[in-house]
């Protein structure tokens, strides 16, 4: 259980900033940054730049990810921004539309 | 930390410890809030404002319970409960109040109800 969830049917607007992990199945526009992992679940609407220490994205994101360990995109998710990690995997059936960047 | 007492729509909407937003929350669900909000905050669910917890802005929800720290008004369609050591600045509004020994309020209490011709009658 993440100490912070967005969950379905919650809209938030504005900066979001966490120390831990947080899940994300509704959605945010603006700005995220977490210390630790986020997870934007299938179904989940984010137009938000993210900034975590790691990205799993299961649904859609407009908006340009940063993060100091990986990004993973699942099937069926949807990305459209930049990608700032070390490490990137874009699963079978996942759309990204943007730039990466892996020279962090 | 269970995601429990679903009512209106789903699960409960956690914004942990540690957790800081700056700006608006709707929605459909229920809310806990551990961390601190400045900006508005409108749900059609309940709201729980945990011990430790700060709201700085106005709240709404279907009912809501604060053991932490409001500034703003608070407005609910059902009960409101200010637990002890909580600490609100704003008007309290809603159909049912109820405010703890060792809380702190200061503000404005309304609440909905009738009062009883022996004590004037027109209510509000």
């Amino acid at each position: 259980m993440a100490s912070t969830v967005i969950s379905h049917g919650i809209t938030i607007e504005g900066e979001l900033t966490c120390d831990d992990d947080v899940v994300i199945e509704g959605t945010l526009r603006g700005k995220l940054v977490s210390k630790d992992t986020v997870k934007v679940e299938n179904g989940a609407v984010v137009e938000a730049d993210i900034a975590a220490s790691s990205l799993s994205v299961g649904g859609q994101i407009t908006g340009n990810v940063t993060a100091t360990d990986r990004v993973d995109l699942m099937p069926g998710s949807r990305l459209i921004g930049d990608v700032k990690a070390s490490r990137l995997t874009i699963a079978d059936g996942a759309s990204f539309k943007g730039n990466v960047d892996m020279d962090v | 930390m269970a995601r429990t007492s679903s009512t209106s729509h789903g699960e409960t909407a956690v914004l942990g410890k540690g957790t800081n937003l700056r700006g608006r929350i709707a929605g459909e669900g229920d809310l806990r809030v551990e961390g601190t909000i400045s900006g508005d905050v409108a749900l059609k669910g309940h709201l729980t404002v945990d011990d430790g917890a700060e709201i700085t802005a106005d709240v709404q929800a279907r009912s809501v319970v604060v053991a932490g720290a409001i500034e703003g008004d608070i407005s609910a369609q059902e009960a409101v409960a200010i637990r002890a050591g909580a600490r609100v600045v704003g008007a309290i509004r809603g159909a049912s109040i109820s405010i703890e020994e060792g809380a702190t309020v200061n503000g404005r209490i309304d609440a909905d109800f009738e009062l009883p011709p022996e004590l004037g009658g027109k209510a509000r």
